[in-house]
């Protein structure tokens, strides 16, 4: 630390600044052993799941029905010789990344022209609302925009969006009754949106004014200045703005269990547009909806195993965002 | 550096102080219960009511809920001295458990109250619930409305899901088009909120809905109690081995005293 900001030793070693180096150190230390503590328990409890079903735990073609198979596995006999493993996961992982790929596109676009308006184009007066506003927004517990949605958007979708005939088409394969995973994007969107907007406002002040004054002065207009030269030099903060972001997205159960239809089905392309109303259960949901299954041995398993793939993304997430990072800032000269 | 880790020993000295003090004081045995969310609000009312008599005054209740595979597992890891349950004992719970039953509890049919459907057969219900052999409210004898059928459930791990399998579909699972929703309250708020839904819950969580006769008789506390209606379950407190001590006598003040049958009556069906 010392070194890089260019500070020199004053006089005798100061035993404060030792001692707080130590402490800090520690409490690093800590995190550090409490994260590859957490990562091998999960690893060692979900174990069983992986090994008993091999690739077809990830495989989409390995057939059966995601909920038939839960029940058994939570059905399985008290004897651990006779326990039951049989999980095809495909429909679970298939709604986890549909929904978290689906609104964080749709987000990082909203985030990204939100951000520039409010740094470049709003007035004063607005500005001044606009940004505590979306910090405010950023920090709103999931939960609540659960309740939003299971009280408000599910009903509307369920009653005014679904046709008769759309639900006839389905009927005795899946119920199409509000909760959907339009409903779940669309509210993901919201949730995840505002935290973007906060971290790439942040990282546009960051691009020096006289970058963009430079090419003002050379005649190109606002709109080509904030695009050509701030948003390209503030690449790198977008792109950690869209890692925090799903990563939020990827674990969030609570809202989702509530909007999305607590079914493990996989919604189907071809059904043409009733695609978007079609229910699912992400990852994380599933966690939460059967949590009460813990005390069955091999059902915990499956449980864990579903945690183990949430850890592994999450983990790949921040390695691919860090290289993308790592791969622009070599290009822009970008000074955050 | 010294005066500081005396400051520090004072400090913790004084907190472990507090600590110790109101535990040597109250001394009492501590019970603990967890499991079943719908046995919750009844196991609260008669422990509450039961420290306050002659030989419960010696005893604590710790009380945590978790659902009733939770409980039951619990209690056969000796984790707690009382799981409770909302589900019948199973073939597959760990050896070695006693289920006391201390009360009743009625599952309720319940539809939107856009569609006041005066009457349900098992029969019905499987052809909802099982296969789906009905898709179509024109086929439920007696509907009010058309469109399809919305059934909506609860997760296979709840024992509710369990009561309902073993009460109304002769002990088949629910089919996999059900919706498995995580608590009777998001079932409750799902069929009110859908002119088309189906669904089943406890009995303290019909407000809002309506509630479906089943089989000509009508799903209240009154039926329930008189055994009229056929939906009916059982509430168990689980015990390790045959109940002992103080464990033992506050299963026995909840099964025999009158007292806590009348707590039971309130909302549930009491025993005698």
């Amino acid at each position: 630390m010392r070194r890089r900001f260019g500070l020199q030793k004053a006089g005798p070693r100061n035993s404060s600044d030792q001692r707080a180096e130590l402490l800090l150190g520690a409490l690093a230390c800590v995190v550090l052993a409490l994260i590859a503590g957490m990562i091998i328990f999960v690893f060692q409890k979900a174990w069983p799941s992986f090994s008993h079903n091999g690739l077809d735990w990830f495989n989409p073609f390995a057939g059966g029905n995601v909920d038939d198979q839960l029940t058994a596995i939570f059905e399985s006999p008290g004897n651990p010789s006779q326990y039951v493993f049989t999980m095809h996961a495909w429909p679970l992982l298939y709604a986890t990344a549909l929904i978290t790929i689906c609104s964080v596109v749709i987000g990082v676009g909203f985030a990204l022209l939100s951000a520039m308006f409010i740094v470049e184009f709003a007035p004063d007066a607005l500005r001044r609302v606009l940004e505590p506003v979306v910090r405010l927004l950023a920090a709103v517990p999931s939960v609540i925009y659960g309740l939003i949605g299971i009280l408000v958007l599910v009903p509307f979708v369920g009653n005014h969006i679904i046709s008769q005939g759309a639900k006839d088409s389905v009927a005795g394969v899946v119920t199409l009754s509000g909760p959907s995973v339009g409903v779940g994007i669309l509210i993901l969107t919201v949730m995840i949106t505002p935290i973007m907007i906060a971290i790439v406002v942040d990282a546009l002040r960051a691009v020096p004014v006289g970058w963009r004054e430079g090419s003002v002065s050379l005649g190109v207009n606002r709109w080509r200045a904030m695009w050509t030269v701030t948003v390209r030099a503030a690449r790198p903060a977008i792109v950690a703005a869209a890692v925090l972001a799903t990563a939020r997205a990827l674990g969030e159960a609570i809202m989702l269990s509530m909007v999305t239809g607590s079914v493990g089905f996989a919604p189907n392309p071809l059904d043409g547009i009733i695609y978007f109303v079609e229910p699912a259960r992400p990852l994380a949901a599933t966690i939460v909806d059967n949590s009460e299954g813990l005390s069955v041995p091999p059902f915990a398993d499956t449980l864990y195993a579903f945690a183990a793939v949430l850890l592994v993304s999450a983990a790949f997430l921040s390695f691919g965002g860090w290289y993308i990072r790592r791969h622009l800032r070599r290009y822009t000269l970008s000074p955050i | 550096m010294s005066r500081k880790a005396a400051r520090l020993l004072a400090v913790v000295a004084a907190l472990s102080l507090f600590a110790t003090v109101p535990a040597a004081a109250q001394a009492k045995k501590v019970i603990t219960i967890s499991g079943s969310t719908s046995v919750y609000p009844l196991e609260v009312l008669l422990a509450r009511k039961w420290i306050k008599t002659k030989q419960g005054k010696k005893y604590g209740f710790r009380i945590l809920q978790g659902g009733s595979n939770v409980g039951v597992s619990d209690v056969s890891k000796g984790r707690v001295s009382i799981g409770a349950s909302s589900r019948d004992p199973a073939s597959t719970d760990p050896g070695g458990l006693v289920f006391t039953k201390i009360a009743g509890d009625a599952l309720c049919i319940i539809t939107n109250n856009s569609n006041p459907l005066g009457n349900i057969t098992k029969d019905t219900i499987q052809k909802i619930f099982l296969g789906p052999t009905f898709t179509n409210w024109t086929q439920v004898p007696g509907a009010p409305i058309s469109g399809t059928i919305d059934p909506i459930g609860r997760a296979p791990t709840s024992g509710t899901h369990d009561s309902f399998r073993n009460i109304f579909l002769g002990g088949t699972n629910q089919g996999s088009f059900v919706a498995g929703k995580a608590s009777n309250g998001l079932v409750q708020q799902g069929v009110q909120s859908d002119d088309h839904a189906i669904g089943y819950v406890s009995l303290a969580f019909t407000s809002g809905v309506h509630v479906v006769d089943y089989n000509g008789v009508a799903c209240t506390l009154r039926n329930a109690q008189s055994f009229q209606y056929g939906g009916d379950r059982s509430f168990y407190f689980v015990t390790r081995g045959a109940p002992v001590g103080g464990v033992k006598k506050f299963l026995n003040w909840t099964t025999h005293s009158n007292k806590a049958n009348k707590i039971v009556a309130t909302d549930w069906i009491p025993l005698h």
